[in-house]
């Protein structure tokens, strides 16, 4: 399967996150990875799936590297039709109401603009218990097995 | 020596600019020696040693920076003092670039008579003892009501800290030492005195948020204007029911500290005295004399690029100064790396480990002693003794 990968960071915290989920999902599929700041929304394939990992800033928004994203996708408009995402939040608990606030806001972008999301999307918390990887990489697998046969389908 | 190195680079100050840098530089140019030295036995500066005790998550930036050393190749050379134990100069001869990523340390002053009576204390002193640092001493005793004078997140981190109850601790790693000082002061009342208004105030409305939460604090603000900071603690004014109280004051210029051989009271300039039995300056932090940063900036080619002298670069608070929060650390190291290797030529083989350094090994032990020791309730206990850290470095037994 076609798989990009596509964070969204601010401290490198996602960015490490999404090499690491590239390398483990790797040797089974045609893997790439690359920051939001270096993807266009016309760049969007139907032939992929996307796996997007973004952290939380600010008061519950997206991290640096992907607001120009976000900015782009306001300007162009792109229809995203066909396009399937799944999508895994890093963020705080200590933030409160704003907790992942950054992958509740991607997500919601991608399927304003016609996209349809795969799986539920996972939150990790900082300051919580677990490493990010245990949750992704589970998260990764999920995501293309649901994905299986589902690719190209709308397009 | 690592057989394909094409060029070593020496960053002083292994905070987190410093980490950035090396990170940068070893996914840009993997063959290079990059190695961090740091005056402390132990890594990552301000992480450890400024952000607050109970926020456990902003320190999980840890995790990429023990990549930085167990995948990447970058060393450590703590326990060097750069300037002392060994001199710049000497340093820049031995790698083909320097990079000084040494922080700012000193507290600001503000400048007013009475400011050296005992029960004043800046707001480095008391987060390096919050957080164990090994060259903070135990600050003089806090008494009822303190002022903590100044309006950015340091400030916030402070009356936090103070006013937290024990179960608001839960999951830190605030030692016991320290929480036995908060705890003898008996603080009933924080004032939190700001000069401008409430809508130019620095700190980050979640912050102000969090104080909301807190169980066993009632705030109370005037806060007019506009901005985030402002709107945050309208929502937060009026909330809670004690017994500790915080007052967020705007407008108030402290003029003079006052009191017979300790603080009694605060003036400000509008003659105002407010009563107080410690004063908490948060009013941010200076270079001091570290490094000849004066002089080397005076002198400097291309500062606007992080570029100081030939082969010699700053980034971080050493560069910028002490403004910034981590996220905008990453952004200018790799800037910075990006400069340094457009710079850097045909260079040199590793340089020798400098004798007696404390290597990532050896905080490994550190690292894994403290975890080790945590009472519950707390996730690690830190070792603040610097003879101490040396010892468990070098694999010897030492109970904390
Ligand atoms: C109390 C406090 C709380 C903060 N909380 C937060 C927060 O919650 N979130 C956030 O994003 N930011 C926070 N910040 C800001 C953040 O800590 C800074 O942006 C960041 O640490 C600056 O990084 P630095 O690497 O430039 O300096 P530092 O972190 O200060 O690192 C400098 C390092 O250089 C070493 N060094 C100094 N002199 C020498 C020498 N001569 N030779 C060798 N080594 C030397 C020091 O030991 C230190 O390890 C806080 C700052 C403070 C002061
Ligand atoms: C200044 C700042 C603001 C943050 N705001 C939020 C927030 O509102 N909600 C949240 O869930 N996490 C928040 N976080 C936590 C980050 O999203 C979390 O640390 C994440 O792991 C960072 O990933 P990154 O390094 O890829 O940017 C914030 C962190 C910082 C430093």
């Amino acid at each position: 399967m076609k798989i990009v990968v596509l964070y969204g960071t601010e401290t490198g915290n996602a960015e490490m996150l999404a090499e690491d989920v590239a390398a483990e999902i790797g040797g089974a599929h045609d893997v790439s990875c690359r920051n939001l700041s270096d993807h266009a929304p016309g760049e969007f394939e139907p032939d992929a799936l996307y796996l997007l990992i973004t952290s939380t800033y600010g008061d519950g928004e997206l991290p640096a590297s992907a607001q120009p994203f976000a900015a782009r996708m306001a300007a162009e408009r792109p229809d995203l039709k066909g396009i399937h995402f799944a999508i895994f939040g890093l963020g705080d608990s200590e933030y409160h109401e704003t907790f992942n606030g950054g992958g509740k806001t991607l997500a919601a972008l991608m399927i304003a603009h016609g996209a349809a999301q795969i799986g539920e999307r996972v939150a990790h918390d900082a300051s919580g218990p677990d490493l990010a990887e245990d949750l992704a990489f589970p998260w990764a697998e999920e995501a293309i097995a649901l994905a299986e046969g589902r690719l190209g389908e709308a397009a | 020596m690592g057989a394909a190195v094409s060029g070593a680079v020496a960053i002083v100050g292994a905070g987190p600019s410093g980490c950035f840098l090396a990170q940068a530089l070893l996914k840009a140019r993997p063959d290079l020696c990059v190695d961090l030295y740091d005056r402390l036995p132990v890594p990552y500066g301000l992480v450890r040693y400024g952000v607050a005790a109970d926020h456990q998550g902003t320190k999980a930036i840890i995790r990429q920076f023990e990549r930085l050393f167990e995948r990447q190749g970058a060393r450590f050379f703590g326990d060097v003092e750069i300037g002392r134990d060994i001199g710049l100069d000497a340093l820049r001869a031995r790698y083909d670039a320097v990079a000084l990523t040494a922080g700012l340390s000193e507290d600001r002053r503000l400048g007013v008579p009475g400011e050296d009576l005992p029960g004043v204390m800046g707001s480095g002193a008391v987060t390096r003892f919050l957080n164990d640092h090994p060259d903070a001493a135990e600050p003089g005793p806090l008494g009822r009501r303190v002022a903590v004078v100044g309006a950015g997140n340091v400030a916030i981190d402070i009356v936090r800290l103070l006013a937290k109850g024990p179960e608001e601790l839960e999951g830190s790693d605030l030692s016991a030492r320290a929480a036995g000082w908060i705890a003898a002061g008996g603080v009933e009342e924080i004032t939190l005195l700001a000069r401008g208004p409430a809508s130019s105030a620095k700190f980050d409305a979640v912050m102000v948020k969090e104080l909301g939460r807190l169980a066993g604090l009632r705030i109370e603000a005037e806060a007019e204007g506009e901005g985030p900071a402002a709107e945050a603690l309208r929502a937060v004014a009026g909330r809670g029911a004690g017994p500790k109280r915080l007052v967020f004051r705007f407008g108030a210029v402290p003029a003079a500290i006052e009191g017979e051989g300790r603080v009694a009271a605060l003036r400000l300039a509008s003659g105002e005295v407010i009563g107080c039995d410690a004063v908490v300056t948060a009013i941010g932090f200076e270079a001091g004399d570290n490094l000849g940063r004066d002089a080397l900036r005076a002198g400097a080619e291309d500062a606007g690029r992080g570029r100081l002298a030939p082969g010699l670069y700053a980034a971080g608070w050493f560069r910028r100064g002490p403004r910034g929060t981590i996220p905008e650390n990453r952004a200018e190291a790799q800037e910075v790396a990006a400069q340094l290797l457009a710079d850097l030529g045909p260079g040199r083989a590793a340089p020798p480990p400098p004798p007696g350094a404390v290597d990532y090994e050896g905080w490994r032990r550190i690292d894994a002693a403290e975890r080790a020791a945590a009472p519950s309730g707390r996730c690690r206990a830190k070792i603040g003794d610097r003879g101490a850290m040396r010892a468990l470095a070098a694999g010897e037994e030492v109970s904390p």
